[in-house]
């Protein structure tokens, strides 16, 4: 195996809350399946069916989202800092093995493989999940959740979701990468601080408000960058269609086009890639915490 | 033959404070060198440059390489332990085994695996479970079982007790060394080492005091206890340091004819602990 392989395999030894949270949480959503209150009105229409099992399929994968933004957010500000913190940065130093590559293996673990295993623990919930609901509920829903072609759609959405969210997220995790391998204490608080002062200087001083709209943007833009909400609405009895009036798919929601080729998405990518050089640099110089 | 590590005119600051001051040194292949200074004086520093942990200015190779730039490729050559603690707690001793056999193309697993059967310490066990002696025994498992032309120790038995220290050195000097090998080790603690050293650098205040072969020293340096009546014809030839024990002095010399120094007392050649002391006190008392 080459070295990249066995640099992953440390993050996955050393942190091991990479497949144990959502392991929890997933188990906890099953206890809830199985034994929570659930009720759910009748489902008649094949459409209100089609309608449930999209509801569920998105509601379980966003729970997971979620909780994978904060632990992957944790995880990319903690990594290079928990090296110098244990002074263990001089084991690994003694190896040879490149910083770049550290460095990058720690990026594509926060980036890629910390979400697929969330993905993959999402289907597995939702898969089980649907199970334990069809029978507890079988008089009310029936099948509904069992719908195949909703189950590819929601695939679709979590593989771009995720090639979508390591792009457009790309600046921000190189900034936490930084921080975290240049903060001596107090990651946590040289993450948010530096941009809300930023942010506040600008606006007291100067008087305009570039830089957190630049933050806004990055923070909470990439619905509207990746995903196409303007030519769906909801319509009674049918559920969301498109402006002809045909039920909407995963294929009507992204918007791949929109998102590779607005200049947001690869100055973010840009400036991502730029902070990511500068926190291997410092990886190279820094070794005390 | 080049030597394995050259520096010349090495110098390393931090602000203002100037932690290794134009330092010359050699190290030639085969050799056991101490790295002796007192706290503070440049040893860690200077370790950290050639390790390629660090910038610095001046000129330094190791191994033919410049550790700064190279260190990846330094580090297939070289190993190194800077002070026992720095095994990562949540490493298993079978993990850390995998992980150096997997990424290290001169580590010999069964080296390692020999070693660590003759303790007590399970594959199983992670390093926070061990204790500091313990975990000194993995990192040498580790460490001894890669190929390397240099190791390089710092402070390697900081903070162990007697016993662990002994076995860490007897270890380092049965089972590994051998002629093919260079080891550079730093410490403050001058009389554990001194039995095992061939060659000694003295460093101070971020400068290189002395550097020497334990042969050279004993051409060279002459410790002479002289009684009363001799002693400023003795202290005619210029000793650099003296002591004063049991109502005799004791002068140090440097390059002096042991010829001409014999009439004034007893002559030996000063232990390394003797000569560090001497040469770091600065001038005759």
């Amino acid at each position: 195996m080459n070295t990249n392989i066995w640099l992953i395999r440390r993050e996955f030894w050393e942190n091991r809350a990479i497949w144990m949270i959502p392991a929890i949480f997933g188990t906890l959503l099953i206890l809830g399946a199985l034994f929570g209150q659930i009720s759910i009105p009748r489902l008649t229409t094949p459409e209100q069916m089609h309608e449930a099992a999209a509801a569920y399929q998105v509601i379980v994968g966003a729970m997971f989202y979620v909780v994978m933004s904060v632990y992957a957010t944790w995880y990319l500000l903690d990594c290079l800092y928990a090296d110098r913190r244990d002074r263990s940065i001089l084991f690994w130093k003694s190896l040879p093995i490149s910083d770049a590559k550290t460095v990058l293996s720690k990026l594509i673990v926060g980036m890629v493989l910390i979400p697929l295993v969330y993905y993959a623990v999402a289907d597995a919930t939702a898969l089980v999940g649907a199970f334990i609901l069809s029978i507890r509920a079988r008089a009310s829903i029936g099948g509904a959740l069992w719908q195949p072609d909703v189950w590819w759609q929601i695939q679709v959405l979590w593989v771009y979701c995720i090639v979508t969210t390591a792009l457009w997220y790309l600046p921000i995790a190189g900034w936490l990468m930084l921080v975290s391998a240049w903060a001596k204490r107090a990651v946590m608080l040289w993450a948010v601080l530096p941009p809300l002062v930023a942010f506040i200087l600008e606006r007291a001083i100067v008087g305009t408000q570039v830089i957190g709209h630049v933050l806004l943007v990055r923070l909470a833009g990439l619905p509207y960058v990746a995903f196409n909400g303007a030519n769906l609405e909801w319509t009674e009895g049918k559920g969301i269609v498109d402006i002809d009036g045909v039920p909407a798919s995963v294929w009507h929601l992204i918007n791949p086009s929109g998102f590779f080729t607005s200049a947001d998405t690869w100055i973010g990518a840009a400036v991502g890639a730029a902070l990511i050089v500068a926190a291997i640099q410092l990886r190279t110089r820094r070794t005390e915490v | 033959m080049a030597p394995l590590i050259e520096a010349r005119d090495l110098t390393k600051k931090y602000g203002q404070f100037v932690a290794l001051d134009r330092a010359n040194l050699k190290v030639e292949a085969g050799r056991i060198v101490g790295l002796i200074g007192p706290n503070g004086a440049g040893k860690t520093s200077a370790l950290r440059a050639i390790l390629g942990l660090t910038d610095y200015e001046g000129q330094l190779t190791v191994l033919g390489r410049e550790p700064f730039r190279d260190r990846t490729a330094l580090m297939n050559d070289c190993c190194f332990i800077a002070d026992v603690a720095v095994l990562p707690s949540w490493l298993r001793v079978d993990q850390a085994i995998d992980f150096v056999a997997g990424v290290h193309p001169r580590f010999r697993r069964d080296r390692a695996a020999a070693f660590l059967a003759k303790t007590q310490i399970g594959g199983k066990r992670r390093m926070r479970e061990l204790s500091k002696g313990m975990k000194t025994q993995v990192h040498l498992a580790l460490t001894m079982a890669i190929d390397a032309k240099l190791l390089v120790l710092d402070e390697p038995t900081l903070g162990l007790d007697i016993l662990a220290r002994r076995s860490f050195y007897d270890a380092l000097v049965n089972d590994y060394m051998d002629e093919t090998r260079t080891i550079l080790i730093t410490t403050h603690q001058v009389e554990e080492v001194e039995n095992l050293l061939t060659d000694i650098i003295f460093i101070d205040k971020g400068r290189i005091v002395l550097d020497a072969s334990l042969e050279d020293v004993a051409t060279r340096f002459a410790a002479v206890a002289v009684t009363g009546d001799r002693l400023d014809a003795a202290r005619a030839e210029r000793p650099f340091y003296e002591r004063q024990i049991l109502g005799k002095v004791v002068l140090y010399f440097d390059s002096v004819d042991a010829g001409r120094l014999a009439p004034f007392g007893e002559m030996h050649t000063p232990s390394v602990s003797d000569l560090f002391v001497a040469k770091l006190s600065g001038g005759v008392a």
